[in-house]
């Protein structure tokens, strides 16, 4: 719990807009195995409103809002979407004013439930306070899939609850409405018969004709994306903005043991931070990590920090920051626990050091595929027969000197186009081809480049007489370890076409460890 | 490893080759197996792995004592006796070097799997210690409301490090069992879970399959929370297996991710995504949400080479089976590894096909079984005794034996030369454990090493024996040998290095005394090095002094490695004696490279192709043997008739066109339509009936079995069917054979 200050402005206001607030006495909640319709609320101790307000810094406006659109007991409310962006603390605020005022819910989340079917009865089993156990097979309390049958269950359902809500006697008044909350609602788009699913729930309260549901629906896009001119009522909409970087600040200075000192760890590293992403989770795992490196100089953790100290675990940070920047996912080696790797390219140092070791083994025929791959991604197929006939590329160069203002205009014009385009797509056909020309020739003029692949060369030229046996194989797994995606068909020919989805790095890589000069074969704007 | 049932499928090239030596079996039809009776065909071949090796063993053998040795009537029966005595041997072999091998990959990922185990333990207690949540707190559908951290799920990425998924897929099955029977609920999904046309709800399903019950209605996370919180299910921890994380679907797996993450609190749930390329793969399909969610640590496999070499050392350098292989047979084997597959799979597969040709070859292979037994001494009596006169000139025919002027007068001898043979792979092999041991500073690959000291004719033999002209040769003929540049490196090992090398060397060495005996000698060397070593690193030394120590340090070390030189050369000298080169080694060593090139690198389609061209070389039936093999018969069988008209040509086939000259040779235009007794030609293979004039079949007859032709030719991969654009063709795939 966090700690209550008495203020006494809030103490005003929640008066003047809910008068269940204050007064409440919490019963403890029920423990037993059903069920029951205690459950449907938090229970647990009485939530004052100051209390909320000091857990959403700077949702205050939000706060107050919703509580005036949910209105006193009893009052029949029209339905809220609550929208905003992601992590903004859309779904944790709207279930904490539930607490704080002490009424009665089921919440279902989209993502968890992941069609209608699954929807439908997760809010039906909540309703009929129903649980999911061994004893009944861990199916649902009814079968439910189409919103018609939704919507008779529902109110008969609902009837239910308002019975046993009445019978209630003992315990704080909870009212005798019930508020359906629906989670990511922006994913009902994606599936499919989606549009019906939205509307049905947009509608869903006038259908009902009950004033004792509360509909709340909580969206990460704003409301327009779903309307259509159906004619049903427009719910209240709720914006929840971006954090500001004050806000962030006491959102992070929360539940900190040493404030002075993660506040000083703040000054340095929220503001660059706060540029890239102001997505609470984000920010927060990136903190706990930086925060833990943060403090490694130090013996105690209890320290205040004078500018000095600051300064000193500031220069030990620094060299951490770039990288964590632009890094979501990082995975930490396991033997050696300290050292964590990041993995990001942008990090130059580090990149230059991977280079040229492949750290997965691959057949050398599935190395030069991957290659021809490549190739014929980047390179225009126009260019294939000049690439890769007598002269082996060499004439590339020539296209490179004529360039005056124009063409150099073109050239970049061209080049954006290329990036916004992605690798292009090729047929299996010019994939083998290119793959013949490579394979011989890797092995005919660069076998004495090197000593050590002298004896590969070798051995791979006896080979070379039933390489083509399985090589469909290796284009197979190749596209299976999404080295090579089969992009979709030609309309024309019918036939699939493929799409080589190696950074060039990786081709690097792999070029070098056959020693094949692929940087030769690249057509360059 | 593959089951046996998918090593031991016959090629069809294996088949064919006794084709052309007369022997008429109902196998040999076998690609029209394929067309006809796959079914069936396929349920034999699962049902008795046996019965299927025993086919192949047997057809090729006749043929060859047919050549060999007079038909005599005993003999056929000797020869089936030996058969399928060395059917028996074989068995007992193979079974013992799998064995092996599977030990050797279970010790390889051991320590990883404890590794992973302990990572789930610690991480278990930590969200564990973070507070238990009450049974209605766990089973609700809204979220627990704390930190955005708890939204994180423990992930370790696996890095198997091979393009190929086929050898880990038992690895991730092993460590299924061994985090089960550690308590841990295992689940393990795979890429076919994760489809996008299942969705979500469909590795759902799986899980909940797996851990709560195999009916479920609707699958729903809820359920798995309920579930976690009964029977003390909440004591352990729950894992999903994911093995070939790249081949799923990114979409579905960012969803699952998102969904279990959200419950991570009430569940806590370990994921083990099988990674076979780089470790960033998750970064490329996964949606950035889904990543932000995973607290990944990364464990990593060992390669599929570091895998090759202690297979190859426990197999053929370790006392194991006694079978090996030839120098071009490894060479082989390498190539294939490196150039073409790549997996431990395919290696084991290809030294499995060697091994059942091997004793399908060669008739004195039956005495590897003696090999095969621990105790060595019961081989003379036995061995020997096994031995018909047949077999016994077969022995001494060998080319090694005649090679090395073995005649039979030295019958007596031949106990002494077994026993020989039997005892040869112990100083080479410690020789080549020993340079794979000074290999190790410098990444040799023990296969490298290995295919370079089978070969017989090494130049490094040559060179030195002291018979050769000294160093100017070894510079032009050394430059790529893997023995040439261990020496060279050896230079650059540093004392600490060198001090290992000698103690690896010393336990090697030890049940042989000849080559102890020098590696002992080397002591008093090494500590005197180590001594140097010592006093150069004393810090208070003065400059002056440390390098005029540094450079008797070096000195010392100079010395040094040029003593343990001398010592490789000598093991090279007199104990690196390839197995190829001691008379009697056909009875282990399997030499035949194009026998296995050919089963391994079958060509099926061609096969196919020609098979149906030439029909008649195989069924050798009346009626093209007597009319000559260009015209086509209505006696042949459809679709080899199809196949053969189709050869006219171009890449599409008109249907109707096809299908008219068809007619005409089923139903010749000269003899009039008898429209009558559908049932006498009914029958497919009419061989036995040929000589008297078939009545022509019906139209709606000849129809059917055009249409069923075209069907099998499609099957066979050999046509595609019409599109929808040009419905009255069909296309040829297949061109050439």
């Amino acid at each position: 719990m966090p700690p209550r200050e008495d203020s006494s402005k809030v103490a005003r206001r929640s008066t003047r807009f809910s008068s269940s607030s204050a007064a409440v006495e919490n019963p403890e909640p029920n423990e037993s195995h059903p069920p029951t319709i205690d459950d449907l609320t938090f229970g647990g101790e009485s939530f004052p409103l100051d209390a909320l307000l000091s857990d959403f810094p700077g949702r205050r406006s939000q706060i107050l809002d919703l509580i005036r659109l949910m209105g006193p007991l009893d009052s029949p409310t029209l339905p809220v979407i609550v929208y905003g962006d992601a992590s903004t603390g859309k779904t944790s605020l709207v279930l904490q004013v539930l607490r704080h005022l002490n009424r009665p819910f089921v919440y279902s989340s989209c993502r968890a439930c992941y069609n209608p079917r699954v929807l439908f009865e997760s809010i039906l089993n909540q309703l009929l306070l129903h649980s999911k156990s061994s004893s009944n097979g861990y199916s649902s309390a009814k079968r439910c899939d189409k919103p018609s049958d939704f919507v008779n269950l529902l109110r008969q359902s609902l009837g239910n609850v308002m019975e046993t809500l009445d019978s209630r006697s003992n315990g704080k008044p909870v009212g005798k409405m019930v508020y359906l909350v629906v989670d990511h609602l922006d994913l009902i788009k994606e599936w499919d018969k989606g549009a019906v699913i939205l509307q049905f729930l947009f509608n869903l309260y006038s259908l009902l004709k009950m004033p004792q549901l509360g509909v709340i629906l909580i969206s990460g896009l704003p409301p327009d994306v779903y309307y259509s001119n159906m004619g049903y009522t427009d719910p209240i909409p709720l914006y929840f903005p971006e954090y500001s970087e004050d806000d962030l600040r006491q959102i992070f200075l929360k539940n900190q043991t040493n404030r002075k000192l993660y506040s000083a760890f703040l000054d340095v590293v929220l503001r660059p931070f706060s540029r890239v992403t102001r997505r609470v989770d984000e920010l927060s795992t990136t903190f706990s990590s930086l925060f833990r490196k943060y403090c490694e100089p130090l013996d105690d953790l209890g320290v205040s920090p004078n500018e000095d100290l600051k300064r000193r675990l500031y220069s030990h940070l620094k060299p951490l920051l770039a990288p964590c920047l632009n890094e979501i996912f990082r995975v930490s080696s396991r033997s050696h626990d300290d050292e964590r790797r990041q993995k990001k390219a942008s990090y130059s140092s580090e990149n230059r050091e991977e280079v040229g070791v492949l750290d997965f083994h691959m057949s050398t025929s599935a190395k030069f595929l991957l290659i021809a791959a490549f190739l014929a991604s980047r390179n225009p197929a126009t260019l294939d027969a000049s690439m890769f006939d007598s002269t082996g590329g060499m004439d590339n160069r020539k296209r490179k000197r004529k360039a005056s203002e124009k063409s150099m205009e073109k050239k970049e014009i061209a080049e954006q186009e290329a990036v916004m385009k992605g690798p292009g797509s090729f047929p299996l056909e010019r994939l083998l081809a290119i793959f013949q020309c490579i394979a011989s020739v890797g092995d005919t003029s660069f076998g004495e480049e090197e000593e050590e692949e002298e004896g590969e060369a070798t051995g791979y030229d006896r080979e070379k007489t039933n390489l083509m046996s399985d090589i469909l194989l290796q284009v197979s797994s190749l596209c299976d370890a999404n080295l090579i995606i089969k992009s979709g068909s030609c309309p024309l020919e019918g036939t699939s076409r493929y799409r080589s989805m190696v950074s060039e790095d990786l081709a690097l890589k792999v070029g070098k460890s056959l020693s094949f000069p692929l940087a030769k074969y690249l057509y360059r704007r | 490893m593959a089951p046996s049932g998918t090593v031991a499928d016959p090629p069809p090239s294996s088949a064919t080759d006794s084709f052309n030596s007369g022997a008429t079996a109902e196998n040999d039809i076998r690609p029209f197996f394929v067309l006809h009776k796959a079914s069936s065909g396929n349920l034999q071949a699962k049902s008795t792995g046996t019965v299927k090796s025993k086919r192949r063993i047997e057809s090729p053998s006749p043929s060859k004592f047919a050549k060999k040795s007079e038909p005599e009537s005993v003999e056929e029966e000797d020869n089936d006796y030996f058969s399928t005595l060395r059917l028996k041997v074989f068995d007992t072999v193979w079974s013992k070097i799998e064995k092996t091998i599977e030990n050797v990959l279970r010790d390889s990922n051991s320590k990883v799997f404890s590794g992973i185990h302990d990572w789930i333990r610690e991480s278990f207690e930590s969200i564990r210690s973070s507070g238990a949540l009450s049974l209605s707190e766990a089973v609700r559908s809204y979220p627990v409301l704390t930190q955005a951290s708890s939204k994180q799920l423990f992930t370790a990425l696996v890095l198997t490090r091979n393009l190929e998924m086929v050898d880990d897929l038992l690895t991730f099955e092993e460590l299924h069992l061994r985090l089960k029977s550690q308590g841990c609920h295992v689940a393990k999904l795979s890429s076919m879970d994760f489809s996008a046309k299942n969705g979500v709800g469909g590795c759902l399903r799986g899980l909940l399959r797996q851990f709560v019950m195999p009916t479920i209605d609707v699958a729903d996370v809820t359920i798995l929370a309920s579930w976690y919180r009964e029977n003390k299910n909440h004591e352990n921890p729950v894992v999903i297996i994911v093995d070939d994380t790249e081949r799923c679907c990114g979409s579905v797996l960012s969803d699952l991710i998102l969904i279990l993450s959200e419950w991570a609190i009430k569940v806590p749930i370990f994921i083990i995504m099988g990674v076979s390329t780089a470790h960033d793969a998750p970064r490329k399909i996964l949606s950035m949400n889904a990543l932000q969610r995973l607290c990944a640590s990364k464990f990593t496999l060992s390669s599929p080479a570091e895998r090759m070499d202690a297979v190859l050392e426990a197999v053929f350098l370790k006392p194991c089976s006694g079978f090996t292989v030839s120098h071009k047979v490894a060479l082989f084997m390498r190539s294939y590894f490196l150039c073409q597959d790549g997996t431990l799979t395919s290696f084991v597969r290809t030294l499995k096909i060697a091994c059942l040709q091997h004793f399908s070859l060669e008739p004195l292979s039956i005495m590897l079984e003696h090999f095969c037994q621990d105790d060595s001494n019961q081989l003379s009596d036995e061995g020997t005794g096994l031995l018909t006169e047949a077999t016994m000139k077969h022995a001494f025919d060998l080319p090694s034996v005649t090679r090395n002027k073995i005649t039979r007068s030295t019958y007596e001898m031949l106990p002494q030369f077994l026993l020989d043979l039997q005892r040869m792979p112990n100083p080479w092999s410690i020789v080549v454990l020993c340079i794979y041991e000074a290999g190790k500073f410098d990444k040799l690959r023990l296969l490298d090493i290995f295919c370079e000291t089978l070969d017989p004719e090494a130049r490094y033999l040559k060179y030195f024996s002291p018979s050769a002209t000294v160093n100017s040769q070894s510079h032009i003929s050394g430059r790529n040998s893997v023995i040439r540049q261990l020496l060279r490196k050896l230079r650059d090992l540093s004392p600490s290095q060198l001090s290992s090398l000698l103690k690896s060397w010393e336990k090697l060495t030890a049940e042989f005394s000849e080559i102890n005996d020098k590696v002992m000698e080397l002591h008093p060397f090494m500590r005197s090095v180590e001594a140097a070593g010592q006093r150069q690193g004393l810090p208070s030394s003065p400059k002056k002094h440390a390098s005029r120590s540094h450079s008797k340090l070096e000195k010392e070390l100079k010395a040094m490695t040029d003593k343990v030189a001398a010592v490789i050369e000598f093991m090279l000298r007199e104990y690196m004696k390839p197995v190829e080169s001691v008379p009697f080694n056909e009875i282990l060593c399997f030499k035949n490279v194009d026998k296995l090139q050919s089963a391994l690198l079958g060509d099926p389609r061609g096969r196919i192709q020609s098979d149906l061209l030439e029909s008649h070389s195989i069924l050798h039936c009346m009626c093209c043997s007597q009319r000559g093999t260009t015209t086509l018969l209505p006696s042949m069988h459809d679709t080899s008739i199809l196949y053969t008209l189709a050869q006219e040509h171009a890449d599409v086939i008109n249907l109707h066109d096809w299908y008219q000259s068809f007619k005409t040779i089923l139903v010749p235009r000269s003899s009039k339509a008898k429209p009558k007794s559908k049932t006498a030609s009914k029958s497919k293979k009419r061989k036995d009936r040929c000589e008297e004039p078939p009545e022509p079949p019906a139209e709606a007859l000849v129809q059917a079995r055009f249409c069923r032709a075209v069907m099998e030719l499609q099957i066979a991969g050999l046509i595609r069917m019409p599109s929808k654009r040009r419905p009255d063709f069909v296309q040829r795939v297949a061109f050439g054979s």
